[in-house]
């Protein structure tokens, strides 16, 4: 339960049935659920280690309700995140009108969160070009405009999903390695202090 | 200036033998007080002042220093008392029974009792600094080395080690003052702490144990800091929080460095900290009466109390509670959350809060036959809380985000858990109609009490009375419907009547009236007294007519 540890804290946002759970289940299990499986009791919480580089950055991927009526809670859900995910539905623009919400509200209450733009279900734009309902280019622009990196994913084929959350480890490793390396050194010298003091008094 | 203020004194013999020869110039002058009055009390012939308790100047400086000598005499027997009872309480918990043999030089205990003074009132930080570990340093293997053997035979002293661990949560509801006299608190008080908190004690020594050296520093600060806390009582809860965390910090960046950055190892001690320290600080800070933490509960308990009749399809819960399993996961899980309040460690409320949310995915994915999402889980755990009602919720909840290890909580599976009752809490206080997907009007009648929703789905309550039945409330209120229209039928039949029979009286009594007022001014027609025409008497004086007349013109 409490034995792995976690890192960094990412919260996946998006409308109901974009393939929220679909895309860690993807990332976690390296699987596309169709139908029943008994394997996992839930997919709401999971903790998964990534690489980067020489270091194990472990994720802690927090599934979100995307229901309307639940988002006046949201706020509660990302406190602390150091990374969100924002799903929509490649299929669906109306899942695409929440995205600006979420958006917004990260922005105002959560500063250090960084964001990340996540298309699902490219398996079926690619099938098909006519479902395609959010172009590529216009959410471009609008993660260009509030700094974002976007990615089209599809939870079925696996493509661009361990990109998108390897991304997210390598961002958090990279900034989060700053800190701690400062920390680290002060840390040393305090040992070394404690240690002399309790030589001396000997 | 001593000197000054004997020749004031009427030319008094000099109290002191320094100056002597004045003593012996007062007594020629033959003055009339009685000389043993004025010798020194002590005997040694020279004479006595008031203000030294009648000794001279030089048996008083003897006495003062004697008094003064056994004072500290004292001071240091009361410290080292102190001391021994405090390493004894130790070493019993280690496993060795024998009364602490001082383990420092006599000198140093002056120092150790300041040390002990000041560790009551100085904040956390300073018990990491290093001057502080001095003391101890390489006692508790000596210990065990030297008195292994000897357990059995000193019933008495673990008589009084067992009464020195019994005190610690009695020293914290009223500080220091007692501990300073080294008295042993009275049976009644010690009676108050619980058995849980001596036996979370005595795990919590038992593990720092093997740890070893570190492991009685880890004792000593967190034992100072439940100090320093009991005096902090009358704090907010949010500072008490912040000292907690402060806490929580400073050990644990002062164990990463001892365990060389094995962040497991430290969060295992840090786990052991946490237990400790807040199984006895619960009762202070624990819904304090310095928040309104307690009216929050009240608020959240009958608030969920109005939304009894909630239904699974009004949340959209994905569970069927048909299924034997389901509905067995569904009960464990309403235990779990009832039983956090029964929990005095943020851990342990934790871990109750996970296992309810392990039950609420178990139920959910027998009932879906898939992994639940948050979409799932969300509704359900909300449906979970509003049958449960668990009590004190928000103190809880309170509780655990002040003095739960930060990092499991913002972070961890634990974590997530949490977070799902925050929003679960969150959401039944803002609850509406449109929340459940209902019109305004079927809200508000459901929350008034005038209907109830379950007839459409008597299954979900079991509880529910034979009014569920959706046939028979039906016949009853139709029965209620057309007992009513008769009714009315009646008044309206009644009203009918009445009004006919009015409407007879009224035209008798008009008639009535017509004939009264016919018989008193009966019709009389009288001729007119004079006609026009005839008789006219003075006809002929009256001018001829006037006549047409036609001009020419």
């Amino acid at each position: 339960m409490s034995s792995h540890r976690v890192d960094a804290k990412v919260v996946m946002l998006g409308k109901e049935s974009v393939g929220k759970t679909s895309l860690v289940e993807r990332f976690v299990h390296h699987r596309f659920l169709v139908g029943p499986y008994q394997n996992t009791i839930g997919a709401a919480f999971v903790a998964k280690p990534v690489q980067v580089g020489d270091k194990v950055v472990t994720l802690g991927i927090w599934d979100t309700a995307g229901s309307e009526r639940y988002e006046a809670m949201s706020r509660i859900y990302y406190r602390g995140a150091k990374a969100a995910i924002v799903c929509y539905d490649l299929t669906d623009s109306s899942s695409f009108l929440r995205v600006r919400f979420w958006v917004k509200e990260l922005q105002n209450c959560e500063e250090h969160c960084k964001i990340y733009l996540c298309g699902t279900k490219n398996d079926l734009v690619e099938a098909d070009r006519s479902v395609r309902q959010v172009d590529y280019h216009d959410v471009q622009d609008f993660a260009d405009e509030i700094k974002a990196q976007l990615f089209e994913t599809s939870s079925k084929t696996g493509a661009n999903v361990d990109k998108l959350f390897q991304k997210v480890a390598v961002d958090f490793n990279s900034t989060a390695f700053q800190v701690l390396t400062e920390e680290k050194g002060v840390d040393l010298g305090q040992k070394k202090d404690a240690y002399f003091y309790s030589c001396c008094h000997h | 200036m001593l000197d000054r203020r004997c020749r004031s004194r009427r030319s008094l013999p000099p109290l002191c033998p320094a100056s002597r020869e004045m003593s012996q110039k007062s007594e020629r002058r033959g003055i009339h007080v009685d000389q043993s009055e004025l010798l020194c009390k002590k005997g040694c012939g020279y004479y006595g002042n008031a203000a030294w308790q009648g000794l001279c100047s030089k048996c008083w400086r003897e006495e003062y220093q004697r008094a003064r000598q056994k004072q500290i005499q004292e001071d240091w027997v009361l410290a080292e008392k102190l001391q021994r009872e405090e390493e004894a309480a130790y070493a019993s918990s280690q496993g060795v029974q024998q009364p602490q043999p001082s383990l420092a030089p006599f000198s140093k205990f002056e120092e150790k009792k300041t040390n002990e003074k000041t560790r009551k009132v100085t904040t956390v930080k300073k018990f990491f600094s290093p001057s502080s570990r001095t003391a101890p340093k390489k006692a508790p293997s000596e210990r065990v080395e030297k008195v292994s053997g000897v357990r059995e035979r000193h019933g008495e002293t673990l008589l009084r080690d067992l009464r020195g661990m019994f005190a610690q949560p009695w020293e914290m509801v009223a500080p220091t003052e007692e501990s300073h006299e080294g008295k042993t608190p009275s049976p009644s008080i010690s009676r108050q702490s619980s058995i849980e908190t001596d036996r979370v004690s005595r795990d919590f020594v038992d593990f720092l144990k093997n740890l070893q050296k570190p492991g009685r520093e880890i004792h000593k600060q967190c034992r100072a800091f439940i100090e320093s806390m009991a005096n902090k009582k009358d704090l907010g809860a949010d500072e008490q929080s912040e000292c907690v965390q402060d806490f929580y910090q400073n050990m644990s960046d002062r164990l990463m460095t001892h365990f060389k950055g094995s962040s497991e190892r430290v969060e295992r001690v840090m786990d052991q900290v946490e237990k400790y320290i807040m199984t006895r600080l619960y009762k202070n800070v624990f819904c304090p009466e310095t928040t309104d933490d307690e009216k929050k509960d009240l608020a959240t308990q009958n608030r969920i109390r109005a939304l009894h009749w909630v239904t699974i399809q009004m949340l959209c819960v994905p569970v069927d509670e048909e299924i034997p399993e389901v509905s067995d996961n569904v009960v464990k899980a309403i235990t779990d959350v009832i039983e956090m309040d029964s929990k005095r460690v943020p851990r342990d409320k934790l871990a109750c809060i996970t296992r309810c949310s392990k039950h609420i995915f178990n139920a959910i994915k027998i009932t879906k036959k898939e992994p639940a999402s948050a979409d799932d889980f969300l509704p359900t755990l909300i449906y979970i809380v509003l049958k449960a009602n668990p009590p004190r919720l928000q103190s809880n909840i309170q509780y655990i985000t002040r003095f739960c290890n930060p990092s499991r909580l913002m972070t961890g599976e634990d974590g997530y858990y949490f977070t799902n009752l925050c929003c679960a809490v969150a959401f039944i206080e803002k609850l509406d109609a449109q929340s459940l997907n209902l019109s305004p009007e079927d809200f508000e009648r459901y929350m008034s009490g005038q209907a109830s929703p379950r007839r459409q789905e008597p299954q979900a309550w079991p509880q529910a009375g034979p009014s569920s039945s959706p046939g028979l409330s039906q016949v009853y209120q139709s029965l209620d419907l057309l007992a009513g229209l008769g009714a009315r039928q009646e008044r309206v039949l009644e009203g009918a009547r009445t009004l006919e029979s009015d409407l007879i009286s009224w035209q008798e009594s008009v008639e009535r009236e017509v004939q009264e007022i016919l018989e008193k001014y009966p019709l009389e027609i009288r001729r007119p007294a004079s006609a026009i025409d005839s008789d006219n008497v003075e006809n002929d004086r009256l001018p001829p007519p006037l006549q047409p007349q036609v001009f020419a013109g």
